[in-house]
């Protein structure tokens, strides 16, 4: 649980920066949360703990969260990137070819869900996600992931009666 | 004898042929699970909820024990065995489990691991039995404002008194604030924060949040900063069955992890983290051997493992009798009890007194499956763990595709599963707990409900929380509960630089 080495300075600037950006973050869902509650409609009969009441504290309180964490990272309470995993090197910088790989395998999984079905789109989700992940066999991992979907896709429709799309294989089953 | 009757009775819906086959293939498809690395309990059950569908809910709950009490399991597994702690209750299991096994005594340590898990469960579940019908009588005496306190206690402790940063938590469990605000309110009818989207009229499902967090927040941090000299499993070696120096030195661990697990647990602030690290931290102390921890102690096994196990089954009575979960898998079990229309509390033990007793004896139940399957199935589930990387979270965001799409069959479901899964991996990479969020999502709405009734009740009169006795107590140990640890923390900052 003990953090590593002390980052070096330049390291650690970035941090401030990107944890101030993080203070803002929250400081706008806050405002979002705010401005969102002055469109809830109020009967006239509920207006003194109405609907708007919870949400005005939620709000509230992000705003005054956020504020603190800047004061907070501003009076030098770092503490960093998360701790350790075992699949995960907090050191290394964002990896965003890897990340934007596996972001365009669950929006392609999104589109195709309702259209190609469940079994199809779970194959392809499965392979894009795999390679986004370091694996260079694609037609094995292919293959796996249609295996793995076919496998939930029936244990689900037929064991458990659950419903799931069918898609371009309508009629095959 | 009114609970020793109505556990009588239990068994006798549990121990049906089909709903021993349904707790079996719980126990089964929970160790499975649990035992994937970076999936703890939490993800488990949430993964898993799908499962359970389509059975009637006594079935539902049966099996649903078991995944939970299976995932607990699994999780310990491997956390000895390789290091990862799949939530923050393992930890210190994964720091002595590890050292034993690659001391050659992993064995050891997963035999009293499993064995004091079983006998910390089983106690617990006694323990269990015994005080549920009597928090039962407590909670009949409470109104809303009480709720409402005890809520903003649960509130405080999850987010403030554990975690390196109080905001941190904070941040979190307000996020799950927000989240819990959208779809109608319950008691005008309005509709808020929903965007015009029709499909979040209904709010956000719990398990939306969790498996986004959790499932597709983590792949996102791991897949940015993929590690390419990973730990290798410590491959597992040593008889399973323990030496007598082992025994005699796991056994009083084992009742010492369950005496602060289960209490600790059972408080409506609970929650499993506590409890283990007390439980180190006295094995430590109480030991003859602890230049031994941090090496690989025994006693830093067997302890911390029982008192998890026995805080999990504490969890169980403030969610039951107060409908009141203080973790994120109860929280998500919580959930679960409202899919089918049922509101946990004490009214439940009168009108689903059935469900509610059935579901307890399946807990001795699936401890005693769990036994049988653990220590010889052992080495069938270390082979789960050498999964390559790439194929496991491949495998994870397959299963959280499934798991949010059929809970409505709907897309919109997907896109937010999406959002809070972006947001789960900013929270991870700014070490932003997820647990307090979890838990937001499910008691926000439940607090509101609460607080909105209390000051109906009053006429407006915000009095009404620090006028009532017990309201006003809990209320002050939930307002020490932030400020303490600020204040420690504070202190400390002045001593060193951190």
């Amino acid at each position: 649980m003990e953090r590593g080495d002390q980052p070096d300075s330049s390291r650690s600037r970035t941090e401030i920066v990107a944890e101030l950006a993080l203070a803002v973050g929250v400081v706008a869902i806050g405002a979002l949360v705010l401005w969102q509650t002055n469109e809830i409609r109020v009967a006239p009969t509920y207006s003194r703990i109405g609907p708007r009441v919870v949400p005005t504290i939620v709000g509230a309180g992000l705003i005054l969260l956020g504020l603190w964490l800047a004061a907070d990272v501003l009076t030098g309470h770092l503490t960093g990137p998360s701790e350790e995993s075992e699949d995960a090197d907090p050191t290394l910088p964002t990896d965003w070819r890897t990340v934007g790989l596996l972001a365009a395998s669950l929006v392609v999984y999104l589109l195709l869900i309702e259209r190609a079905g469940f079994v199809i789109a779970s194959a392809l989700l499965f392979t894009g996600a795999a390679f986004a992940m370091g694996s260079r066999h694609p037609i094995r991992d292919a293959l796996l992931g249609l295996a793995v979907a076919v496998v939930l896709y029936i244990g689900f429709t037929e064991g458990l009666d659950l419903r799931l799309p069918a898609g371009w294989l309508e009629g095959i089953s | 004898m009114g609970a020793l009757g109505d556990l009588a009775r239990g068994f006798e819906v549990a121990l049906t042929p089909e709903n021993l086959l349904w707790a079996f293939v719980g126990v089964l498809l929970g160790t499975v699970v649990g035992v994937l690395p970076g999936i703890g309990p939490a993800l488990t059950v949430a993964l898993l909820l799908p499962v359970t569908f389509s059975l009637d809910p006594v079935s539902a709950f049966i099996m649903f024990a078991g995944i939970y009490y299976g995932g607990m399991y699994g999780g310990s597994t491997t956390s000895i065995l390789l290091n990862t702690p799949g939530e923050s209750a393992s930890i210190i299991t994964a720091i002595e489990g590890n050292r034993m096994a690659r001391k050659g005594r992993g064995a050891a340590a997963l035999a009293t691991a499993a064995i004091g898990s079983f006998v910390a469960g089983t106690i617990a579940t006694i323990g269990l039995t015994f005080l549920s019908p009597v928090m039962v009588d407590v909670a009949l005496e409470f109104g809303p404002a009480e709720y409402f306190a005890l809520i903003v206690l649960a509130f405080s402790t999850i987010s403030a008194v554990l975690g390196r940063s109080v905001v941190r938590g904070l941040i979190s469990l307000f996020l799950g604030l927000a989240i819990g605000l959208v779809g109608i309110d319950t008691l005008t009818g309005q509709s808020r924060f929903t965007f015009g989207i029709p499909q979040l009229l209904n709010g956000i499902d719990v398990v939306t949040v969790a498996v986004g967090l959790f499932a597709v927040g983590e792949t996102f941090w791991v897949a940015s900063r993929l590690r390419h000299d990973r730990d290798q499993v410590v491959p597992v070696r040593g008889s399973i069955w323990m030496t007598r120096e082992e025994w005699r030195r796991s056994w009083k661990a084992w009742l010492r992890g369950t005496a602060l697990g289960f209490p600790i647990g059972a408080l409506p602030a609970g929650g499993a983290e506590i409890p283990t690290f007390l439980s180190y931290t006295i094995e430590k102390q109480l030991s003859q051997h602890p230049e031994e921890f941090g090496n690989g102690a025994i006693e830093g096994v067997a302890g911390p493992e029982a008192a998890n196990n026995a805080s999990a089954a504490g969890v169980l009575v403030p969610l039951l009798t107060l409908g009141l979960p203080t973790s994120a898998t109860a929280a998500i079990m919580l959930a679960a009890f409202q899919r089918y229309g049922l509101q946990p509390g004490p009214l439940l033990f009168e009108r689903n007194s059935e469900l509610v007793w059935g579901l307890i004896a399946s807990l001795y139940i699936g401890n005693v499956m769990l036994l049988v399957l653990n220590l010889p199935l052992v080495g069938l589930w270390v082979r789960l763990l050498a999964i390559p990387r790439p194929y496991l979270y491949a495998g994870i965001l397959v299963l959280a595709g499934l798991g949010t799409y059929s809970l409505n069959r709907s897309t919109v479901d997907l896109v937010v599963l999406y959002i809070i899964g972006a947001v789960g991996f900013l929270m991870r990479r700014f070490d932003i707990p997820v647990a307090p969020a979890v838990v937001g999502v499910v008691l926000g709405p439940m607090a509101e409900d609460h607080f909105r009734r209390a000051l109906q009740i009053s006429r407006g009169d915000y009095s009404v929380f620090v006028t009532r006795p017990i309201s006003l107590a809990i209320l002050i140990v939930a307002a020490l509960a932030i400020v303490v640890p600020v204040l420690i923390r504070r202190s400390r900052g002045r001593g060193d630089s951190r």
